[in-house]
This record gives C-alpha cells, structure tokens and sequence, in this order.
C-alpha cells in the first residue's frame, strides 16, 4: 500500500517527536495500514484519534512511555478481539486475589493455552501457604473462566 | 476456473519423448514450444526468478526432474504431523491464491514446471512401496502444485494411476482446487486413489483464489469422481475469518454433504490461514488490498502467523460441529496445529504420527 502525503506527514511528525526506532516504526506502520484496510479509513484520522492525542499530550509521561502506550493503543485497535480476550483474563487473573508473590500471566498472543504460575518462598512454611492459597485459587469460578477463555470457549460472548 | 494458456512451452532437450510433451503438443497445438537447454536457458530473455511471480506462472517449462519424486511431507516444527509422503511432479501452480505459500517457498525458483522423466517417478515408486510392504503409504501430489489443475494438458493422472491403483499398500491422494477431473473418470481406482479438494466458500474464492474452480464447480467434480468409484477428501483449508464466515462455511458444509455420499469421504482436513511474516510481506506486494492482511494473527512458536489460539480454536470446533451434523463418523483432522490445539478442539490428540497417519490411512477404506 503506498501512504498518501498526509498520512506520512502524521507519522513523520510522531516519529520526530517520540524518537520512534525502526523496529517500533516498522510495527506502527503495519498496524496502521491494516487496520485502514480494514476498516477504509485514514491513517492520518487514526493518529488523531483522542487517545493517542491525549497520551502524546500528557505531562505525565516521558517519551519512552508515551511510545509504549501509543503503541499499546495502536494494537489494540489492530486486534480488537484479542485485546478483549487478554482484558478479560487479566481482569479473572485480578479476581482471583492471589498473593502478591503469586504472579499467573498468559503467553503473549495467548498462544499455547495454557497459564504460567510463578511462585517463589523462602521458607518450607511460606511454600506451604503459597500452595494452599494457590489451591484455594483453583477452586475459583474465575479460573475455570481463564481456561475457558483460552481455550475459545466465550464465557461473556467476548470472541 | 480459467483455462491454462501459456505464452510458451520451453522444453529441455531429452524431454522430447516423453508422453507428457506428447500430451502438451496434442492439448496446446496454438502454443509455441521452444527446444532450449539449461545454459541458453540462462542466457535467454526467460525470467523465472521471483521479481514477478504472477509472469513466472505464464510460461511452462518442461524438464527432467533430476533429484528424488518422493519425499517425506515437511509438516511445520512442534505440530502434530500426519505421517505423509509428496511427490512432486511439478513445482509451482498455474493458479494464483494470493494466501499461497508457493510465493515465498518458491520465491527463487518460480518457474512453472513440469517434469518430463515420469517413468523415473514410477520407477522410484515401485522401489518404494515394494520394499517397505509391510508400511501402508499415504502419498500426495499436491505439495507444491496443483494435482489436476494442468491435467487436461499434460495427461498426468492417466499415466500414474494405473500404477498406484495396482499397488497394495498406498493411497495417493490428487489435491486440487479445479474441476479438471475428466482425465480420471475411465480409470480405475481400485479404492487406491482418493481425490481431494481444497474448499473455501464462494466468497473467498471470488476474493483470494484467482483462477481456480467455483465452489459449485468443485463440488459437482467431486460428485463425478465420487460415482466414477473415487474415493474423496476435502480440505477446509486455509478457513478464512472475516465477518459472516460463520453463515458461509456452514452453508457450504451443507451443500458438499447433500451432493456427496459421506461414508465414501476418506477424511476430511481443518486448517486455518497460516504463514511466515516474510510470506505477508510478499501477499502486501502482489495483493495490497486483500482483507487476509487484516486478520487477528500472532507469530507462533513455529514462525508462522495464525489467528490468535482462542479465536482458531473456536473456528474449529464450530466448523467440527456443522461436520458432524452432515458426516457423523467421518474423518477430521487438523493440519499444521499442535497438541494443545488438539486437545482443545477434539479433547484428545495424536501420540505420534505415526498414530495420525496410521488412523488416516484405516479410514482410507
């Protein structure tokens, strides 16, 4: 797809001013001629969509920040299904009240289907604990919607 | 589905006496057919590289095959393969899918080929099969061409399978996307050949299979075979998701089981788009406009891309579910997807490939 002068205008000027690298650039790019196939629009509109403009604008973040969370945003929008997928196991992840030692995370893409649980302890009683309070998770309506939805099985009608 | 009319057939000195140059020369008389060997060949104004691979599709080459016909599928690392053997009588297709991933595998050899030296193939065949009697074999010729797609032209299928069909221990299998299945229908299979198709839904084949035979064309060729005494298969493969996808597989799963006799389906194929991020910058150069870039796909572990895990595996079960509503027992299986994804969509998978292409090679008959 060659870009049209406006939409390289736009990313020009958010490359300029966020010192974008190549391998982010190539990615941005990507995505935003996709999604304009997608869904025939402008990528130049799409970069001035209100929460990209918003983040760019925030006093809050460095440049490195807002680069991440524009980038975050763009590939929300790219794949719109699978960031659903991913808010709603995380949000399960949340429920589940594990110890803050206790990290459960999903592959990235979601590929795999199956969760990592990480845990560490110093201590022959803290595993224990860990353990039983892991044991107590599993039990969970929660995480039985984590599998589910890693497994494409919709539990809100979320694929 | 169009017919093949090349500009030219370039054909190697020796391939003369072949019957596949006989079929060519009786098939395309208003063709001109230039005798050429491999170093004028270099030196010609033939471009066969991939700078264009849609031009490289416009000329035939007719050459001797020099190293083996039959080789051990590749299948894709970590998935679960299904145990099959290709031979490869000719390289490249002279349709054009823009998904196909001939453009990246045969990016620096694109050269519409065909092999002269058939009864090398036989030759190598018969060694085969006679040596290893006791291991059933299950063999394709659909790996980097089309099975039937050039048949009408150069008579293929009417030289090897009267051989296969003679043959204890294997199933060939001719996969196309045409409906060029003339060439088989006084022939005897003797329950040793089984002709597949690779089926999308109408919609899809306007949109991304150039060239190729119309749905309703591949079903009716497929309903012929089947009463000439073929047994059939069919690849839903590459499934495509778009909005709508749903209403359009389903309604072509009900079409293929009311024209076809199910219980003569040796197996049936689930696969979803699928391919390496160095085929989706080729697809962006020869097809910007095609919606297949836009799909929600993720690198996996094997360096291709494929819809996101959730999302596929949910587009299996369902396609599963309208399978078993019009085939009950038939064979399913999925190509080019690993054991988690197995488990998720049958609840069980394969231990080895030996199992799968065992289990295959049963629901043959």
């Amino acid at each position: 797809m060659s870009w049209d002068r406006a939409d390289r205008d736009a990313l020009c000027q958010l490359a300029v001013r966020l010192k974008i690298g190549e391998n982010h650039l190539r990615d941005l790019m990507d995505w935003l001629e996709e999604i304009a196939l997608r869904d025939q629009s402008e990528i130049h509109t799409l970069l001035r969509d209100k929460v990209i403009t918003e983040i760019e604008s925030d006093p809050r973040f460095g440049r490195a920040d807002k680069l991440k969370r524009i980038k975050e945003q763009v590939r929300r929008v790219r794949f719109p299904r699978l960031a659903q997928t991913e808010d709603s196991i995380r949000a399960r992840i949340q429920e589940l009240k594990l110890h803050p030692e206790i990290k459960v995370t999903v592959p990235s893409g979601l590929e795999g289907g199956s969760l990592r649980v990480e845990f560490s302890a110093s201590n022959r009683e803290q595993l224990k604990n860990q353990v039983a309070k892991l044991a107590e998770a599993a039990d969970k309506g929660s995480l039985q919607e984590i599998f589910a939805l890693l497994a494409g099985r919709t539990t809100e009608g979320v694929l | 589905m169009q017919p093949f009319q090349p500009e030219e057939v370039i054909v190697e000195p020796g391939s003369e006496s072949s019957p596949i140059y006989r079929n060519l020369k009786a098939a395309l008389p208003q063709v001109p057919f230039i005798v050429m060997d491999e170093v004028a060949l270099e030196h010609s104004h033939v471009d066969f590289s991939a700078r264009d691979f849609g031009s490289a599709k416009k000329k035939l080459l007719l050459t001797r095959h020099k190293g083996e016909f039959l080789k051990k599928c590749p299948g894709s690392d970590g998935q679960v393969c299904c145990n099959y053997f290709v031979i490869n009588f000719a390289s490249n297709c002279s349709m054009d899918c823009s998904y196909c991933y001939l453009q990246e595998y045969l990016a620096d050899n694109a050269a519409l080929k065909v092999f002269s030296n058939v009864d090398d193939l036989l030759k190598e065949a018969e060694e085969l099969l006679s040596k290893h009697r006791c291991f059933f074999f299950r063999i394709g010729t659909g790996e980097i061409t089309d099975s039937l797609a050039l048949d009408p032209y150069i008579g293929f299928a009417r030289e090897v399978v009267p051989f296969f069909a003679e043959q204890p221990n294997v199933l060939l299998e001719l996969k196309t996307k045409s409906d060029c299945v003339d060439g088989l229908l006084h022939l005897d299979p003797r329950e040793r050949i089984v002709v597949s198709w690779s089926m999308n839904p109408q919609e899809v084949i306007d949109l991304d299979e150039h060239g190729t035979a119309s749905l309703d064309k591949r079903i009716q060729a497929a309903h012929r075979c089947q009463k000439a005494g073929y047994r059939l298969g069919f690849h839903f493969d590459p499934m495509i998701e778009y909005p709508g996808w749903e209403r359009d597989y389903e309604r072509m799963l009900d079409q293929i089981f009311a024209t076809v006799n199910w219980q003569r389906i040796s197996w049936l194929s689930m696969g979803v788009l699928r391919g390496t991020p160095g085929l989706k910058r080729t697809m962006r150069d020869r097809f910007p406009r095609s919606q297949l870039l836009t799909g929600e796909q993720v690198l996996c572990p094997d360096g291709k891309l494929r819809y996101f895990q959730p999302l596929r595996v949910e587009m299996y079960r369902k396609m599963l579910g309208w399978i078993r509503r019009g085939a009950p027992t038939v064979k399913v299986y999925l190509c080019m997807e690993s054991k988690e994804v197995w488990e998720q969509v049958f609840g069980f998978a394969p231990s080895c490939a030996k199992e799968l292409g065992g289990e295959l090679a049963n629901f043959g008959f």
